[in-house]
């Protein structure tokens, strides 16, 4: 990547000449554009600027949204091996495949990006996803881009789909997507599909994402997120023994049922080429609300390999006690999602939007700031302590005023 | 008489009377009523058809819900800006003196001279903008866009003119505002007739303009130069009460009308270089949308900007105060027209010396000496900080003394206005000046500078509460923020303590500014307490001894001085406060001026200091004093290692944390509290918002301050800045981890969360077994009728115990229990109501219901809070008056102003200040006369721009193709895609091919809608290429020139190609030489001559051309003549440049060669295959008949002669006989036939006659029967 030089919109395959046969209905014409902003009296929005490498999908996703440039100076400028690495530059290509006429400057070294937003075109895709990162890495910035396209989304990403970093393809699929459902985002086409699971460190999962287009968002009014009425789950396990499933789940239950009777927990023992090229075990955990509210958590085995071998039982215990932490923090959203919450608050119409969440986790602080900047929107933000005793910790409201963003990349006809 | 009384009787046919008689009458017949037929005879009412039946339901249901519009939710501002009244008209036409009218008729004031909007109150709950428009066509556009009601003005003796059919279209094209059209010049009009045709004829082609029923209002003539107070008070009640539809376009983006223009362009730049860019402030009320800070704007006719400040003044033209009257009274009738020049006099006492200060302290944003280089205004507005780095020159150089003088009264005349501050300022001064007296005596110059620091501050505090409410809620958070223990404490104590003046006056300051006055002599009596006391600890202590001691006392002091000051960062953050100390420190490192804020910065913590003093002993008082003054002269001796020295020390201090005074243990607590905060996070402290945005709403002062950094360019860190610095390069993961995971094998750490569940405990508004329990307690006790058993409420019975129980216990139970019942009711009321509506409740319903609670919700969110914090969250509201700063404003716009023309901000969304391919539906307007041609430019409004570009047309085909047209259609719609500006989907457009001058001609050329926005380009055009046979096979042909090379020909592979001829083809593959050359295909031979083609398409690139309109900075008189990119047409029609034209185009005269064709040769072989019917037969000249087949000549006997001449002869007289006789038959039959026409002609007559009279007997026979059939029934009624 670094040795590249250039992310560069790829430019069409050699092209002597710019026209094509009629019946040949390949156009050549070129799908991404080098839009060469007229400079003026139509002001391109200032450019933004900002240091390392950290928050980078967020940047990029949020430059996106708001079509202002943004330039990223200093990544990993000190460290021994500066420039992004391989999972931002997939990330970086992702971008660029579901934009139209987006430009994106990489200096030698890669420590320097610039990138100036096109529009969202959407459409059938594919994408191999660094095996660094989970595809949750990926998949978190398309969820927030995927209902702006212009095109409905569906895309093929190949990676890791649970990994112990990013959240897994499984929690985002029980607890994005109806959080998506919630704004208005809703349809059948509107789901993730687990085709092949891949674990770290090689491998080889697919999923298929999909998710239609929508011009304006609901706001909502999410303060009440209810008590929790079933736990459910998934233990799965890939190239390893199928009992070690029923094992995570039989541990997790044991801890789970002291609260509640209604916990199931699906295995998934995936084989042959569904099973990716590592092995690996791990379950996720979803609570449901009486409201609809879903809380999640989510526990992986160490990839092959690297630290210590991890007991699914151990797992188990450990995974159910993560969800009650997560139940402790609660909430209307789990922590992972909550800057995915806000930024669909952001961008509905001009009405109040008001979410209850468990404390902000420091991803969301920083994408609050990045919200303003951007934006130039603030949240309230208040405190609330639990009336009661037993109801966890304490919660924050959190209170917006919608941008009255549009979907500038939908065509009306 | 008697005639009268012969009068018939006439049967009732209808009334009571008539109906009791029909009853009888069908009774008698049998039939029984006639209302119960559908009972008698239900066959006849059942359902016929099932299909039809539905199908007119569904029809009914149609046309029900067609009357519906889609529910919005309501965001009017509950109290809304001005509304916009747009006068438009032909010149001459009476726009001036309607205006002028109107605001006579709600003011009561005579303008004399309108230029820029009028803004009036016209009734309690309404303010009109009237703004005039010209007939330049840049200023109809832009006013069309803000209009809220348009009154078209039409001269009723000349009829409508092309002005106003234009000004209706723009309408049209940006959402259509309400129209009133008011008909003048009808006193000349002597022929009253004529004059109501012509109204009636106006009428209706006004309605046909804009809708029917469109109020037209007649203004019939004029009274010294006026129309008739009448009627101008029937148009303005019209205007008050009217309600206006919401326009999409308005809705969703902010603008601002703006009223006043002011400049603050540094004027040494200006000096400079007079074409720098300038920096304007525009005022206005804000109308639309909430506008946000920072956000982008664009300015028709001068470009885009990006708003480089935002605040809200006092509204100069506010509503009056809600009150029970019917009508205002005169104080209330305001007029607000600052570019007129009216009021101006009565706008500055009311407004300016507020807002300046508003503006001053909101956001002090420009370094300071900058501001003092400055204008007057600037110089003025930045008077409260200026004050005290004057005083802290004057220590320097006594000198400046005078200048202070000097600047103080000119704060007092600019207060002139302003009864309260002038005597407030006067005391100050006195204040002041007695003070300096005093100071000249004690000619302890120590002293001096600490009181007049302190006056100093506290002058321009004082300057700030006065001001407004607002920024006595900006300067408190400076105490807000510290411990609250602290003042708590301090305001207990301020009641009991006489001397402690000093806060009561603080807490006097913001809730009313009426008491100023007592305050200011309490204070200046406290200042001088102060004083005496300065003086007494400054005997003891000789500042000008020796350093040692200073540093000793240095040493004692610090840590408390220290502590005091991270009061100012409040109790966030150990990092924050840390910071701020570093902030101090670079700032005490910095020049002069940093050298000042920190003298600002220091000096609250040494009131507070002082506070505490008071509040402890005086000894402690005199104490802190004098640590203050030995700072304060630390600082002003600019000691910087004094104060690092001071620094590190005191960190020492911090590790020890062994002589702990009270301030420091409240310090340490404080960062305890903060790390916890900060690291764990699970506990969300108040200052969240803190922690996330940096600096609070309420920190004002601190966030000021910052900005004030910023610009000073002293400093660049901010908090967020820092912390996100440090993980900067951290690993980007949105997973929030568990730090310290609870241990939740323990009962209690389970028992944390057991509520959470459903098995756990509920809230009693839920808890079913609740929920049951007051049920019962609701129906209270009933009887079971059936049986009889009487089931008594017990809850009831139980909760008599209890209240009897209550009736002894306080009273806020009893309201407690008030409260629950009348829950419960409200909540009954609720079930009861979803029940009951649920009948009818349709989908329709629960929409306008969901959006009315949301815009409910709205209004109630941020309702309590201030409008300050609340500028924060939503932005800037409608209805708010704002003064907008903008930077890098073309000098044109400021040189060439002119009110008449009007200034517009636009507010723009997310990225629509972006450019890129837009592509329109358009169509050409009918009334234009010419059509449009691609790739000539073409002005274009579109959204709040107006902007020339060069659009290309295109049309789709079937198969989604866009085909680049080279004009557009006559009369139907098309595609156009030009580069420009990002628009939403869906927003109306106008095109004009030209904004100068005037033309008799209609000037829209086209109409439309945006649909797309796209990156790329789409558009294709049709491009045949052609080639030449060289070489033919049989049906394989070598094909050349089409191509330059191998690969071009690759590219093309399998294209379809045809000859000319029409025979198709294929290209196969390309050949090595000639280059480009290929073989193809063919299902006929071709021919040599042959051409072929293949038909491509290209795609066409759009210029990007973007232009916009700048007609407002043309200079004064100039403004309608801006006149961008010219079109090959006109340059070549001015520079008389004719079109060369190819001479294969030109029109020849067809000669056309005789062809000739070969005889048609079938081979030998072929020809004996063929049948015989296909063979071509040999149809060869017969050659001459050989003399044996000749046949021989007759030759007759002279006997036969002589009977053939015979027979000829008598065939000869038979002939004639024949043909005579036929002569005569024909004239026989002529005869015969004319007789026969005349017998004819007359029995014909006959017969006409007879038949007539047959039919009049008929015809009366009818008419008798008709007659008596009628007596019949009318005697069968009978």
């Amino acid at each position: 990547m670094r040795s590249s030089g250039a992310v560069r919109p790829l430019p069409s395959p050699a092209r002597p000449l710019p026209f094509a046969p009629a019946d040949v209905p390949a156009l050549p014409v070129p799908n991404h554009v080098g839009s060469g902003m007229a400079g003026g009296a139509a002001g391109e929005a200032q450019c933004l600027s900002y240091t390392g490498c950290n928050f980078l999908r967020q940047r990029l996703v949020l430059a996106t949204l708001s079509g202002r440039p943004l330039k990223i100076r200093k990544i990993r400028s000190k460290e021994e091996d500066p420039g992004l690495r391989d999972f931002e530059a997939s990330f970086i290509r992702l971008i660029d495949k579901v934009t139209n006429g987006s430009r994106i400057e990489i200096n030698q070294t890669g420590t320097t990006l610039y990138y100036q937003p096109g529009l969202l075109y959407g459409g059938s895709l594919e994408h191999d996803c660094s095996p660094s990162r989970g595809i949750g890495y990926y998949l978190e910035s398309l969820l927030c881009l995927a209902p702006f396209m212009k095109h409905s989304l569906k895309i093929v990403l190949r990676g890791v789909t649970n990994d112990q970093v990013d959240p897994s393809v499984d929690v985002l699929k029980a607890t994005a997507l109806p959080l998506l459902k919630k704004f208005g985002i809703d349809g059948e086409s509107l789901e993730i599909k687990i085709n092949r699971r891949g674990m770290p460190p090689k491998g080889g999962g697919e999923i298929l994402f999909s998710c239609p287009v929508r011009k304006v968002l609901q706001p909502v009014q999410f303060t009440d997120p209810g008590k929790i009425k079933r736990i459910r789950g998934t233990a799965y396990s890939v190239r390893v023994s199928p009992q070690m499933a029923n094992r995570m789940v039989e541990s997790a239950r044991s801890i789970l049922n002291k609260f509640l009777p209604d916990i199931y927990i699906y295995t998934d023992h995936m084989k042959g080429v569904n099973s990716g090229k590592s092995p690996g075990f791990g379950m996720c955990l979803t609570a449901e609300t009486i409201n609809g509210t879903i809380l999640s958590a989510e526990l992986a085995s160490n990839p092959q390999g690297q630290g210590a071998v991890v007991l699914p039982e151990e797992l188990g215990q450990n995974c159910a006690k993560l969800l009650l932490e997560e139940i402790y923090r609660g909430g209307c959203v789990d922590s992972t999602n909550q800057s995915l919450a806000l930024l669909l608050m952001t961008l509905g119409q001009r009405d109040v939007s008001k979410v209850l969440l468990g404390p902000l986790s420091p991803y969301t602080i920083e994408f609050l700031r990045h919200l303003r900047s951007f934006f130039q929107i603030m949240f309230k933000i208040e405190t609330k302590t639990a009336e009661e005793e037993h109801m966890g910790g304490e919660k924050v409201l959190m209170t917006c005023v919608g941008i009255g963003f549009c979907n500038l990349s939908k065509t009306i006809r | 008489m008697e005639e009268k009384e012969k009068k018939k009787h006439r049967a009732k046919h209808s009334g009571p009377k008539a109906e009791k008689k029909r009853k009888r009458y069908l009774n008698e017949l049998g039939i029984g009523d006639e209302e119960n037929a559908r009972k008698r005879n239900p066959k006849a009412f059942t359902v016929q058809s099932a299909v039809r039946m539905a199908r007119t339901f569904h029809r009914t249901q149609d046309l029900k819900t067609k009357k519906h519009h889609i529910p919005v939710v309501d965001r009017t501002p509950l109290e809304p800006p001005p509304v916009v009244v747009v006068v438009v008209g032909p010149p001459k036409v009476g726009k001036s003196t309607v205006i002028k009218c109107l605001i006579k008729n709600f003011t009561r004031q005579k303008l004399v001279e309108i230029r820029g909007p009028v803004t009036i109150v016209s009734g309690k709950k309404r303010r009109l903008t009237i703004i005039e428009c010209g007939c330049d066509i840049n200023t109809m556009i832009d006013l069309a866009k803000v209009a809220d009601l348009v009154l078209m003005l039409i001269d009723a003796s000349f009829g409508f003119e092309m002005e106003t059919f234009e000004f209706l279209n723009i309408c049209q094209v940006h959402g259509f505002p309400k129209i009133m059209g008011v008909l003048t010049h009808l006193d000349t009009f002597k022929n009253n007739k004529q004059l109501k045709k012509t109204k009636k004829k106006l009428k209706h082609r006004f309605w046909t303009e804009v809708y029917p029923g469109a109020k037209l209002f007649y203004l019939s003539g004029m009274v010294h130069g006026e129309y008739q107070k009448q009627e101008i008070h029937n148009l303005g009640r019209f205007i008050s009460v009217m309600k206006f539809r919401p326009l999409t376009w308005q809705t969703s983006h902010p603008y601002v009308l703006a009223d006043r223009m002011e400049e603050l362009t540094n004027p040494e730049d200006v000096r400079i270089n007079p074409k720098c860019d300038r920096k304007i402030s525009l005022y206005g009320y804000l109308r639309g949308a909430h506008l946000k800070n920072k956000s982008q704007i664009h300015m028709p006719g001068v470009g885009d900007f990006t708003v480089s400040d935002v605040s809200f003044l006092p509204d100069p033209c506010a509503l009056p105060e809600q009150q029970k009257k019917r009508s205002l009274n005169e104080k209330e009738k305001l007029v607000y027209a600052p570019l007129s020049g009216l009021k101006i006099l009565s706008f500055q006492e009311e407004v300016r010396p507020n807002h300046e200060l508003v503006q001053s302290l909101i956001s002090t944003h420009s370094a300071i000496d900058v501001k003092m280089a400055s204008s007057k205004v600037s110089l003025f507005m930045d008077s409260a900080p200026l004050g005290s780095e004057d005083v802290g020159q004057e220590f320097v150089m006594p000198k400046e003394e005078r200048q202070v003088d000097l600047k103080t009264g000119r704060v007092r005349r600019k207060a002139v206005f302003e009864d309260d501050e002038k005597e407030n300022d006067d005391v100050a001064s006195d204040e002041e000046d007695d003070q300096e007296e005093e100071d000249e005596e004690e000619a302890e110059e120590n002293e001096r500078v600490l009181l007049r620091e302190g006056v100093a501050v506290r002058r321009a505090k004082r300057l700030k509460t006065e001001v407004a409410q607002e920024e006595a809620v900006n300067e408190l958070p400076a105490f807000a923020d510290s411990d609250d223990d602290l003042e708590m404490s301090s305001e207990e104590e301020g009641e009991t303590a006489p001397a402690d003046s000093e806060m009561e006056e603080d807490e006097e300051e913001e809730e009313e500014e009426g008491d100023i006055q007592r305050t200011c002599g309490d204070e200046s009596s406290d200042s001088e307490f102060e004083a005496a006391n300065k003086r007494a600890e400054s005997k003891q202590y000789d500042v000008n001894s020796e350093r040692a001691e200073t540093k000793s006392q240095i040493s004692q002091h610090s840590p408390k001085r220290k502590a005091v000051l991270t009061t100012d960062s409040g109790n966030c953050t150990a990092e924050e406060a840390s910071e701020s100390e570093d902030d101090n420190s670079s700032l005490e490192e910095g020049d002069d001026e940093g050298g000042s804020h920190e003298e600002l910065e220091a000096e609250e913590p040494n009131r507070n200091s002082n506070r505490n003093g008071f509040q402890h002993s005086q000894a402690k008082k005199a104490d802190s004093v004098r640590q203050t003054k030995v700072k304060t002269v630390d600082i002003e001796d600019d000691d910087v290692e004094n104060l690092l020295r001071e620094e590190e020390e005191y960190e020492e201090k911090i590790d020890l944390s062994a002589d702990t005074t009270g301030a420091l243990k409240w310090k340490e607590d404080l960062t305890q509290k903060a790390a916890e905060a900060f690291l764990r996070q699970q506990r969300s402290t108040p200052n969240l918002r803190k922690l996330v945005y940096g600096t609070a709403v309420e920190d004002e002062d601190q966030e000021s301050e910052d900005a004030d950094d910023e610009l000073g360019g002293l400093f660049r860190v901010s908090r967020p800045d820092k912390a996100s610095k440090q993980k900067a390069n951290a690993l980007d993961c949105s997973k929030f981890l568990v730090e310290k995971p609870q241990d939740w094998d323990l009962e209690e750490v389970m028992s944390s969360i057991r509520d959470c569940f459903v098995t756990g405990k509920w809230e009693d508004d839920k808890d079913a077994a609740k929920l049951l329990e007051d049920d019962e307690e609701l129906y209270g006790d009933f009887e079971d009728l059936e049986t009889g058993v009487v089931h008594k409420g017990k809850a009831a019975a139980g909760k008599e115990q209890e209240e009897d129980e209550k009736m002894s216990k306080p009273e806020p139970e009893e309201e407690e229990k008030k409260k629950e019942r009348m829950d419960k009711k409200r909540k009954l009321k609720e079930m009861f109501d979803a029940e009951y509506d649920e009948g009818d409740a349709t989908y329709f319903d629960d929409l306008k219901e969901e959006m009315h609670k949301q815009a409910q919700l709205n209004r109630a969110e941020f309702e309590d809070q201030d409008d300050e914090t609340r500028v924060q969250y939503e932005g800037f509201r409608p209805g708010m008056y704002v003064r907008i700063e903008i930077e890098n404003v073309p000098c044109e716009f400021v040189l060439n102003f002119d009110p008449h023309y009007p200034i517009i901000l636009g507010g723009l969304g997310n990225s629509e200040g972006n450019v890129g391919y837009v592509q329109l539906r358009l169509k050409k307007h009918r009334w234009y006369k010419k059509i449009l041609k691609t790739r000539d430019p073409l002005i274009l409004s579109l959204g709040w721009r107006r902007f020339q570009t060069i659009p290309m047309f295109y049309i789709e085909d079937h198969n989604g193709r866009h085909r680049l047209l080279k004009y557009t259609p006559q009369h139907m719609h098309c595609g156009a895609a030009f580069w420009g500006p990002i628009t939403p989907q869906g927003t109306g457009f106008l095109a004009v091919q030209s904004v100068s001058g005037t033309t008799p001609d209609f000037r829209i050329a086209a109409t439309g809608v945006v649909l797309d926005l796209d990156k790329s380009i789409t558009i294709v055009k049709k491009l045949k290429l052609t080639g030449f046979p060289f070489k033919i096979f049989k049906n394989t042909c070598f094909i050349k020139g089409m191509f330059n090379s191998q690969l071009e020909v690759a590219k093309f592979e399998g294209a379809a190609i045809r000859s000319v001829s029409g025979i198709r083809g294929q290209i196969k593959k390309a050949l090595r030489t000639p280059v480009g050359a290929f073989r193809a295909t063919f299902e006929d031979k071709l021919l040599m001559s042959d051409i072929v083609f293949v038909r491509t398409w290209y795609p066409v690139s759009i210029p990007t051309f973007y232009n916009p309109v700048t007609s407002l900075l043309k200079p004064a008189g100039e403004k309608d003549t801006w006149s961008g990119m010219k079109t090959t047409g006109q340059l070549r029609y001015e520079r008389g440049i004719k079109l060369k034209q190819n001479k294969d185009s030109l029109y020849k005269p067809i000669v056309r060669e005789k062809r000739h064709f070969n005889k048609l040769h079938i081979p030998k072989a072929l020809q004996k295959a063929l049948p015989f019917k296909n063979k071509p037969k040999n149809l060869e000249k017969k050659g001459k008949t050989p003399k044996d087949q000749w046949r021989p000549a007759v030759i007759r006997e002279p006997h036969e002669k002589k009977i053939s001449a015979l027979l000829n002869a008598l065939s000869t007289v038979n002939n004639y006989k024949i043909k005579k006789a036929k002569v005569k038959h024909r004239e026989q039959l002529k005869e015969y036939l004319k007789v026969k026409q005349k017998e004819d002609e007359q029995k014909f007559k006959r017969q006409k006659e007879a038949k007539k009279k047959v039919y009049r007997i008929l015809g009366q026979r009818e008419k008798k029967r008709q007659k008596s059939s009628l007596k019949g029934s009318s005697q069968m009624r009978k």
